[in-house]
């Protein structure tokens, strides 16, 4: 691999142990992947440091103490607890205490804190041909197809990634793999975030780590559209960016007509229905939590569950849960959208959601954390990704609809289905 | 089985170890298939469930996609359930190497197939991800 004269001073220590630690896993890193050298980045979404992981507050924490810094500007993926409303979701304080310790090392680091898998929404928003690295699979997908930034789906080395502002030259990072590889034929007229992340998860089911050219909606979908759409075939399909003419930088409206040799894959009203009722597991009659805002949900989304809530009020027995990152909160908050929100009854949740607070079951936090997850006996959804995790580590039923219907589900108490 | 054969594949992840192989015939993947807590497998699609990885040179075609991988086989590693290395006939996807280099856990690619013929459970292999090489120590 062709190191930059930077690259070898870290490696020789210049700027210390971590940053040399963080140099020699990249060139490995790229090593492995054939890289033959090394991009500078513009941004790093990073790992918060999971307070339900053992010892994985303790990895930040000690990146930290040995005087890792941020080189370029970086973001907090999505935690373990809302470390502001915790009481809310009835967690533990001594995981928020734990969780908080991780927010202190970012803080130290020079991380911007959002503590969300949405950072673009709180202000992170990498421009086109932007290098960058993510330990977030949607994250990856959104930048890479709607912004035109390019990423790879990154695990922990998105941190050395943000110390060190180089990364190794593979995958996404090459033009010549930023090419549709399958030509999805959208024959149905999906509308609103569940329908997307249905029609993103129905794509990512049958292509596995492809990059699918959409062909066939009726409109260009909104930015909230688009996030869905994206996090749905990262879900189901490892997808880490599609192809929409028009909207995929540098893919004009002319080029819908690309890939025209590539494999074909229609997508009917019957495959979004199939992903519905695949993630209706759970009885009509018989949940505990109502859950909007997967991903976490921008403050047009809040503007659309205030005018949906306002002068209505959430069913007793049921709790209705509303996730953002903490920046829109504070947004919805100054904007007064907050109030007919909370007055209905509903949570507004930061910095967590359901798949990612102490309900997981697939977790296994340090005993004497007393973390407990709850029995539940079905959580309703408007997203397929939610749904998704929440069935494999949850180990709980779904029922997934789309937002307005949750809505109603939440105030009446009984599941209403999109069909 | 000479106690000299070798087999040479490219080492992924660097790291030096001696353990009894697991053989699979299905992709594995980290998120999901196996139980941090004991290593025990648990994936319904994996032909290992059942089994324990702890401490194993794990032999499996392929890892399966998700981008939480990394993490999981961190946590392994964290409780003491993890594999000693993996051989893998494809390359595995980036967040597999940057869990298993954090975790200290030799790979070496391209050839689950030849070792998953020739060795059994149990055979004690010695792993060499810096050289790719694959040294078999002892026939069971």
């Amino acid at each position: 691999m062709r190191l930059s004269d930077q690259d070898k001073a870290l490696l020789d220590g210049v700027k210390g142990d971590v940053d040399r630690q963080a140099m020699e896993a990249l060139v490995q890193l790229g090593e492995a992947f054939d890289a033959e050298d090394m991009v500078d980045i513009g941004y790093a979404h990073v790992h918060a440091g999971m307070a339900m992981y053992l010892g994985d507050v303790e990895l930040m924490e000690e990146l930290a103490e040995r005087g890792a810094r941020m080189a370029v500007p970086a973001s907090t993926n999505i935690a373990n607890a809302d470390m502001e409303n915790w009481q809310a979701t009835r967690a533990p304080e001594s995981l928020v205490r734990l969780q908080k310790r991780a927010e202190t090392a970012h803080n130290t680091m020079g991380t911007g804190g959002c503590f969300t898998c949405t950072p673009y929404w709180a202000g992170h928003w990498p421009t086109w041909n932007t290098h960058m690295a993510s330990i977030e699979s949607g994250v990856t997908v959104f930048c890479n197809s709607v912004l035109g930034a390019r990423s790879n789906r990154d695990g922990f080395f998105a941190v050395y990634a943000g110390m060190t502002g180089r990364y190794p030259r593979f995958g996404l990072h090459l033009d010549e793999n930023r090419k549709p590889t399958h030509r999805v034929v959208v024959e149905a007229a999906p509308s609103g975030t569940a329908d997307f992340t249905v029609l993103g998860y129905a794509i990512g089911s049958q292509t596995t780590n492809a990059i699918p050219l959409i062909t066939g909606l009726e409109r260009r979908p909104n930015l909230d559209e688009l996030d869905a759409l994206g996090v749905g075939m990262a879900t189901s399909g490892g997808v880490a960016m599609f192809i929409l003419p028009g909207v995929t930088p540098p893919y004009g409206d002319g080029d819908a007509g690309l890939g025209a040799d590539l494999p074909s894959l229609p997508i009917q009203e019957r495959d979004l229905r199939a992903v519905y009722e695949d993630f209706c597991s759970g009885e009509h009659s018989r949940f505990d939590i109502v859950h909007l805002g997967c991903p976490h949900a921008s403050f047009e989304e809040m503007k659309h569950y205030a005018q949906l809530l306002d002068g209505k009020m959430v069913k007793p027995g049921v709790e209705l849960w509303i996730t953002t990152n903490r920046t829109v909160r504070q947004m919805a908050r100054d904007s007064g959208l907050l109030r007919p929100i909370e007055a209905s009854g509903a949570k507004v949740i930061s910095d967590t959601c359901p798949i990612s607070c102490h309900f997981a079951r697939t977790a296994s936090p340090d005993p004497a954390l007393g973390v407990e997850p709850p029995t539940l006996r079905a959580i309703v959804v408007d997203s397929a990704k939610q749904a998704r995790y929440i069935r494999d580590m949850i180990h709980c039923p779904t029922l997934l609809t789309t937002t307005e219907k949750a809505v109603e589900t939440a105030v009446s108490g009984t599941f209403v289905p999109r069909w | 089985m000479s106690d000299k054969t070798t087999f040479e594949g490219r080492g992924i992840v660097k790291g030096n170890v001696t353990g009894p192989a697991l053989v699979s015939r299905t992709p594995f993947s980290f998120l999901g298939d196996v139980d941090i807590r004991t290593g025990d497998v648990i994936g319904e699609l994996s032909d290992l469930r059942g089994r324990n990885i702890a401490g194993r040179v794990l032999v499996v075609p392929a890892t399966r996609g998700s981008a939480g991988a990394w993490r999981f086989l961190y946590q392994l590693k964290q409780h003491g359930t993890h594999p000693v290395a993996v051989i893998t006939g494809e390359l595995p996807d980036p967040s597999v190497v940057q869990g298993a280099i954090l975790s200290g856990v030799p790979i070496i690619s391209g050839l689950a197939d030849r070792i998953g013929n020739t060795v059994t459970d149990a055979t004690l292999l010695c792993v060499d991800g810096d050289s790719g090489v694959v040294t078999v120590i002892e026939a069971q």
